[in-house]
């Protein structure tokens, strides 16, 4: 199953490398810096290094092909030697004068084989053969043409290569044209013949003449050898200059002379490991070497392997390029060089590569670890450990920034202290400002409450009037015209004081209900607490009561409704004798707040206490424990608290007793007026 | 008017027993009492016959006490009429006496209040009747102000105020035989009770205060001789001093002399 990658995959390995961990990617760039450079070098260095040896070789095989020619021309130089000695010799000479072949033929025999020449010709003066050494019968032709002969007849000594027709070799041996007759073996790449054989031989020739005393030309010494499967100077050259040496079983050096383009003489084997006679030389080299003239150093495939290859013409004495001299060397050793050096030189790269991996690792890990342990240290912070702080010892950018990290992380934890102590007094804060809040509600829903009862209330009364005008009316009307005697009288009496006392409930019902404004002057707090005492002083449910004042004298005058307070003072103060039917005390403390915004006044007595349940409804109208009470005392106490900004609160013990608590605001600063309204006038 | 021709008095209320207990109440043989279940009615019946004093309930639908006052004044000034209120209308009370009613009593009350102020409202038309032309000493101060045929207010400074009572009713009263007074220190609402002179016939009537404020002074001379009310009404004579909680609204509800 093929998956084909999506259009975005480039992105998405770019993706991917952005993600690997830093480390990786030092490395990875590293490597690819490498990579490339170590490529482009190896490339470079290989190119280079071939050039070099591939150079060389061919410097040497240059070297080589003169060395070469150094043998193949001493090898001319030997047959010079021999026309030339031999043609001076006096028993030569006389022979040829005297015309005795059997002579002649004894002396030049042994020289022949002596010299190791295959072929040694005597002529007359004319260039007729006189007598040949090889066995042949033949003499009396005429070798004057041969441009050799014609020399020596002009008294010169020359030397040269050159192509010798079948029907001279068969004028010599049949054997020397068996030599010479090659067919051609067929090579690829090789120049097209229309021939497909070599009949003639090829051989190194010398020939001076032989003189008289006079110095006249007596005849023509002629001599040489044949070429032609005479392996005699490739291996000399090769074992000059190669040695014998060998590659893997392979000769390193290879000789070769080709006659035209076909070779006669070689050390270049086939497959079989013959001597490759009867193969030709590429149309290459054919072309360069026996078309133009040139030498030929290049790599070339031989037979069956690649040479690193010079060839140069062989040319015989008219200067006509007749053949090539080759010498070649096998160029595996030198490819193998080359290969064995590019890995040396791949090796130490790939060496080298590891070596700087090894090194970069360690390089980034003195830049990765410190960021690791930054991230840790984030991490830690992230999870909520402010006190995490990294340790850096150098002051590169990494080193700084980690001591601005420590700093922020630093700046952080106090930040966060300053947060979590914040929060602390945001709770305690919340806390005040909620139960603030509570007592606000509580104190709108009882306004409220209060509010909606006193709509009801004023309606209540209201209608209630009517009804009450008429009974008072009436019961006073009966009243009036009975004796005091009757005995209904009494119980009209108790009518019309009930009524009466309906008539104060509904007055003190509309007079809650109606809230009408307070009358504000100036006041001294403690004066009308006085007051209201000194009234009470005089009331027989105050006779088993003691009360008790602690005032504060210096208390600042307050605008107040005196008539609507005394009336609180009052009620508290009746209520709070009521709640100790066997006598008791009531204190009255007052001060003014820590913050100088407040008056508070306390009215603390030691009766029964007040239930829990009780307290929560202690300011609703109409809400009593008492039998003989209206109920609504407290709630318009509350109320008139409400019109003077103030508040009224309770606490209170079951058998311990209760304390209510009344909070006057202080206006700000008006002493003055509060002097001259003062009730002491 | 003859003195022998009974005096006529029209109850008006939108309930008939209050009507009915007020008539009894007030009943006698000096009066004939007739009762109006509606302003319509009552103006009706005045029309027809007309009455000497006319006692209005001032919450009643359709034409209200008010209503009727204002159509009375305009129309036969001459007739007295008294304003049964509740409670929380004094305002609308002080209102009334502004504009020109005799007085006005707050439910629930007596018959003995009523009648009190009944005696004084025929004192007050036999007063008219007897002299048309009033006593120089009568005559209000210009700048005083006052509540029509009860009190007087004089406007000092700091927003303090002498409170007295004017000769007209103490005219209504007669004899002075008691007098009761606010203390220092206490608490006056305008419209509300500020004190009580009692009569020879045994009749309470409540002095309206014109004002509202804390008392700061009492005529103590009065105690001594209640007949500075009567001798000197506007100097010595004075009741009480106050200092005025809400005087500028206060002052709305009376009127001045010029």
């Amino acid at each position: 199953m093929k998956r084909y990658p999506p259009p975005m995959n480039l992105h998405r390995s770019a993706q991917k490398f952005l993600d690997l961990p830093l480390r990786m990617k030092f490395v990875l760039s590293f490597l690819v810096v490498i990579l490339f450079g170590g490529l482009l070098s190896l490339f470079f260095g290989i190119r280079l290094e071939h050039r070099t040896i591939i150079g060389l070789a061919q410097a040497k095989v240059r070297h080589d092909l003169a060395s070469a020619w150094m043998v193949y021309n001493e090898k001319l130089n030997d047959i010079r030697d021999i026309v030339l000695l031999n043609a001076g010799r006096d028993s030569i000479q006389a022979a040829l004068l005297a015309g005795d072949r059997e002579t002649l033929f004894r002396s030049l025999v042994r020289v022949r084989r002596d010299f190791n020449l295959d072929i040694l010709t005597i002529t007359d003066r004319f260039g007729k053969v006189v007598q040949r050494t090889n066995g042949s019968a033949i003499f009396g032709d005429d070798q004057s043409a041969d441009p050799l002969v014609s020399r020596a007849l002009r008294r010169e000594t020359a030397t040269a290569t050159e192509v010798v027709p079948r029907s001279e070799l068969l004028k010599e041996s049949p054997e020397f044209a068996e030599r010479a007759y090659l067919r051609f073996i067929p090579t690829p790449m090789a120049a097209p013949r229309p021939e497909d054989h070599e009949e003639n031989g090829m051989m190194l020739k010398g020939a001076a003449p032989v003189l008289d005393e006079q110095g006249k030309v007596l005849g023509v010494l002629y001599g040489g050898i044949i070429l032609n499967q005479n392996y005699e100077i490739v291996d000399r050259v090769k074992e000059i200059v190669f040695k014998g040496e060998k590659y893997k079983g392979k000769e390193i050096g290879t000789v070769t002379i080709f006659q035209n383009d076909l070779r006669i003489s070689t050390n270049v084997t086939d497959a079989e490991g013959n001597r490759a006679i009867g193969t030709r030389v590429s149309q290459e080299v054919h072309d360069a070497v026996l078309l133009r003239g040139v030498p030929w150093v290049d790599r070339a495939f031989v037979v069956n392997h690649w040479y690193i290859t010079a060839y140069e013409p062989i040319k015989n004495i008219t200067g006509e390029i007749i053949g090539i001299l080759y010498v070649g060397m096998l160029e595996k050793p030198y490819i193998d060089l080359r290969n064995s050096v590019m890995l040396t030189f791949t090796g130490i790269a790939a060496l080298c590569t590891l070596i700087l991996l090894i090194i970069l690792f360690f390089i980034t890990s003195g830049i990765t670890n410190p960021l690791r342990r930054m991230v840790l240290a984030t991490n830690r912070i992230a999870q909520g450990d402010l006190n995490h702080q990294v340790r850096i010892g150098f002051r590169d950018e990494i080193g700084q920034l980690a001591h601005s990290f420590n700093q922020m992380t630093e700046n952080l934890k106090l930040a966060n202290e300053n947060l979590i102590q914040w929060g602390k007094t945001l709770e305690k804060r919340v806390e005040e400002r909620t139960k603030e809040l509570r007592g606000m509600q509580d104190y709108l829903l009882q306004s409220e409450k209060l509010r909606s009862l006193g709509k009801m209330a004023a309606g209540v009364a209201h209608e209630i009037n009517n009804p009450l005008t008429s009974i008072l009316i009436n019961t006073h009307l009966m009243l009036e015209k009975l004796e005091k005697r009757h005995e209904f009288y009494e119980n009209l009496s108790l009518i019309a004081d009930e009524t009466s006392r309906c008539t104060q409930i509904v007055k003190g019902l509309l007079e809650f209900a109606r809230q009408n404004p307070p009358q504000k002057t100036h006041t001294n707090i403690n004066e009308l607490i006085d007051r209201t005492t000194q009234l009470l002083e005089n009331q027989a449910s105050f006779q088993n009561v003691r009360i008790v004042k602690e005032l504060d004298p210096n208390l600042p005058a307050i605008k107040l409704d005196r008539n609507k307070i005394q009336q609180v003072f009052w009620n508290l103060l009746l209520n709070a004798c009521e709640a100790m039917p066997k006598g008791g005390q009531i204190t009255i403390s007052d001060s003014l707040s820590a913050d100088k915004k407040s008056i508070e006044v306390r009215f603390t007595d030691s009766g029964v206490g007040i239930s829990k349940e009780n307290v929560n409804k202690l300011f609703d109208p109409f809400f009593t424990t008492k039998s003989s009470g209206t109920g609504l005392g407290l709630a318009v106490s509350y109320g008139i608290m409400q019109q003077h900004d103030g508040k009224i609160e309770v606490k209170s013990e079951l058998g311990r007793g209760t304390v209510f608590t009344l909070t006057f605001p202080v206006e700000d600063h008006q002493p003055e007026s509060a002097q001259k309204g003062g009730i002491n006038e | 008017m003859s003195s022998h021709s009974k005096r006529r008095i029209l109850v008006v209320d939108d309930e008939i027993t209050v009507c009915k207990s007020i008539r009894q109440a007030i009943l006698t043989e000096e009066y004939e009492v007739e009762m109006a279940l509606s302003g319509e009615e009552a103006l009706k019946k005045d029309q027809e016959k007309p009455y000497d004093l006319i006692i209005t309930d001032l919450m009643m639908p359709g034409i209200s006490g008010l209503d009727l006052l204002k159509n009375l004044r305009e129309t036969r000034p001459e007739v007295n009429v008294i304003m049964v209120t509740g409670y929380p209308t004094i305002k609308t009370a002080v209102e009334s006496v502004k504009m020109g009613a005799f007085d006005y009593l707050p439910k629930p009350f007596t018959p003995a209040d009523l009648r009190g102020l009944v005696t004084r409202a025929f004192k007050k038309a036999v007063e008219e009747d007897r002299g048309k032309g009033a006593a120089a000493g009568s005559q209000i101060p210009v700048g005083y102000y006052y509540m029509l045929g009860h009190t007087w207010l004089k406007v000092e400074e700091n927003s303090r105020a002498t409170v007295g009572v004017l000769p007209d009713f103490i005219k209504t009263v007669g004899i002075i035989t008691q007098l009761e007074l606010p203390k220092v220190n206490e608490v006056v609402t305008q419209g509300n009770g500020c004190g009580k002179i009692s009569d020879a016939d045994h009749f309470v009537h409540r002095i309206w205060s014109p004002a509202s404020g804390l008392v700061i002074e009492v005529n103590a001379r009065l105690a001594a001789d209640s007949s500075l009310l009567r001798r000197d009404p506007f100097q010595n004579g004075f009741l009480f001093r106050i200092q005025t909680s809400n005087l500028e609204e206060d002052l709305k509800g009376l009127l001045q002399a010029k």
